[in-house]
């Protein structure tokens, strides 16, 4: 996904002068362009992130709109407080990026995973989390952060995402995008939701676990707060199913997933795939951590399997 | 002392009756360390800043004696200051986000005033073609905090000589005195270590702190640590740690208001 943002942040720079990029020493082979292309406005602030998210918050006071850029672990925690004092309470239009999101630094280690950054972002105030599902959905969610006057979030994963799919759909304002539907709308039928590029998980499973062969409707959401009185396709495939299964790359706690089953009328059945966190927990590349949370495409299609039989 | 730096001592004095008779009203405390900013805040607001300068308080349990110094320069009405510590207003203990446009920066968890200064500097120096300067006010216990020398590091590297960093070293922090809780000194020699231009004055000497401020600026920014006495003004609670938090009773709020009327009979005509 950093090829994409790139690629989509530097637009944004080109058409707005007032718009900055501020990266906390790190983009290493990915933003050594912007040095020269943006000059001044391209700052390296060194490995400082609460200085970082100051600095944008004073830029921001003077009317620039800067992007923060680190990876997710560091941009949305060791700053916590900048976020939420300088920037959420301000209102500042002050675009925070962070790569990494869920386990995708495999094995860079826990210091590396980002399993709570939508967690505490969520619930600062004027925040906007968008969390892509694919690389070709990067675009639109930063040209959508490009015109946000308040604060943000981008949420990107390190992953080549080899089974990308193209969607049925794209919600042009909540960024949801349907990727299967149902083939008889007559029999229990269940609606599975990703957040952001978990959908994977269902995207391998419809193309080669045979989740295609499963009465389902699957979509991938990519931003909060939801605005579920404009999803009308997620909303009518919920309404009619009654029954959903989420799928995050994240802790179940403060998750996308239990804000959903918050924000939806009562359901028949809401059953979530997180990750978690275990008293024997052991470390490796990122297929191991989503194969130890049981976040793989067998385990999803046996859900599906059992959810559907018990309907 | 020249005719502008008696408007200043007679702009402190001012000041600090209002700010004493806030407290007094509200029952609120943090009145040392809001009486030994005083002092700074008058040079600032009397002498230095322009229209188009920024200041920010990055000590923000100063805010009352920044609101009382704004009311004194005619830019809080006294229906705003009359709302201080009061429900349902834009004035509470530290200053509110996007309460007031006379105060561009809420603050109140220290340090995280200079990197939101430092981004300021930056930009106006080199993203806008202005001349605006930036001054923030630090406590000396505010430089136990990270992200202060983070920011620090930053100003230096950047080279923001717009930007004037000042600290009211009163000496005492919130359980004690800075010396004996994570000591400071040698505090110039650090900022210097950093990369700053530093000047040490008496931060209640108005002659040392116009000509801190108003030395030509060189190719750093610069850091003025003011020497000031915490309560300063009022003789029981200069240098004391529990007039960080007492609120006064009438008894205190009477002398306090006595020796104030001392101070301006002893003023220069």
């Amino acid at each position: 996904m950093r090829v994409d943002f790139v690629k989509a942040v530097e637009t944004t720079l080109d058409r707005d002068a007032d718009a900055l990029f501020i990266t906390g020493d790190l983009g290493f082979n990915a933003l050594e362009a912007f040095v020269v292309k943006f000059g001044k406005r391209f700052i390296n602030a060194g490995v400082a992130e609460q200085n970082m998210i100051g600095l944008a918050a004073g830029l921001a006071l003077i009317g620039m709109r800067p992007w923060v850029y680190s990876i997710a672990p560091f941009v949305s925690y060791r700053c916590l407080e900048q976020i939420r004092n300088d920037v959420c309470l301000h209102r500042l239009p002050v675009r925070i990026v962070g790569n990494g999101g869920g386990y995708t630094y495999g094995i860079m280690g826990s210091s590396h995973h980002a399993l709570e950054d939508l967690a505490v972002l969520k619930a600062l105030p004027n925040m906007q989390l968008l969390f892509p599902c694919a690389n070709d959905q990067v675009a639109a969610a930063v040209a959508l952060m490009s015109e946000l006057m308040g604060p943000s979030y981008l949420r990107l994963a390190v992953s080549a995402f080899n089974t990308e799919r193209t969607p049925l759909s794209e919600h042009p304002v909540t960024l949801t995008r349907s990727y299967a539907t149902r083939a008889d709308r007559s029999k229990p039928g269940l609606t599975v939701i990703g957040a952001g590029h978990a959908v994977h998980v269902a995207l391998r499973a419809l193309a080669s676990h045979g989740l295609d062969r499963e009465n389902v409707d699957v979509f991938g959401i990519a931003r909060f707060p939801f605005l579920l009185s404009e999803d009308s396709e997620l909303m009518a495939s919920v309404l009619s199913t009654k029954n959903v299964i989420f799928i995050e790359e994240h802790y179940a706690a403060g998750g996308m997933g239990e804000s959903l089953k918050f924000a939806l009328p009562p359901l028949s059945g809401f059953s979530l795939m997180s990750a978690s966190y275990r008293p024997d927990q052991r470390y490796g590349s990122a297929a191991f951590h989503m194969k130890q949370d049981q976040l793989t495409p067998d385990a999803l299609v046996s859900l599906v399997q059992a959810c559907l039989r018990a309907s | 002392m020249s005719e502008p730096l008696k408007s200043v001592a007679r702009a402190a004095l001012a000041i600090r009756r209002q700010f004493l008779r806030m407290h007094f009203g509200a029952r609120s405390g943090h009145i040392g360390s809001g009486l030994s900013a005083i002092d700074i805040l008058a040079c600032l607001y009397g002498t230095w800043l322009r229209q188009h300068d920024q200041f920010i308080l990055s000590k923000g349990h100063s805010a009352s004696a920044l609101y009382a110094t704004l009311h004194h320069f005619g830019m809080l009405s006294d229906a705003e200051l009359s709302a201080y510590y009061q429900d349902d207003a834009f004035l509470p203990a530290h200053p509110a986000p996007r309460g007031l446009s006379a105060i561009s920066v809420a603050t109140g968890s220290l340090g995280h005033g200079l990197p939101i200064a430092a981004g300021m500097a930056y930009g106006y120096s080199n993203l806008r073609a202005t001349d605006s300067r930036v001054a923030c006010l630090l406590s000396d216990g505010e430089c136990n905090e990270g992200s202060t020398w983070e920011a620090a590091l930053f100003a230096s590297h950047h080279r923001l000589i717009n930007l004037t960093v000042l600290i009211d070293a009163n000496g005492i922090q919130a359980f004690g005195r800075t010396e004996e809780v994570l000591a400071l000194e040698p505090f110039a020699k650090k900022w210097q270590a950093f990369g700053f231009e530093v000047r040490e004055c008496n931060g209640h000497d108005y002659d040392a702190l116009n000509a801190a401020l108003a030395a030509p600026a060189s190719d750093r920014p610069r850091c003025i640590i003011a020497r000031t006495v915490k309560g300063k003004g009022v003789s029981f609670m200069e240098n004391t740690v529990d007039w960080h938090y007492w609120p006064m009773n009438e008894a205190q709020y009477q002398q306090a208001i006595s020796e104030l009327d001392q101070c301006e009979r002893e003023l220069p005509a």
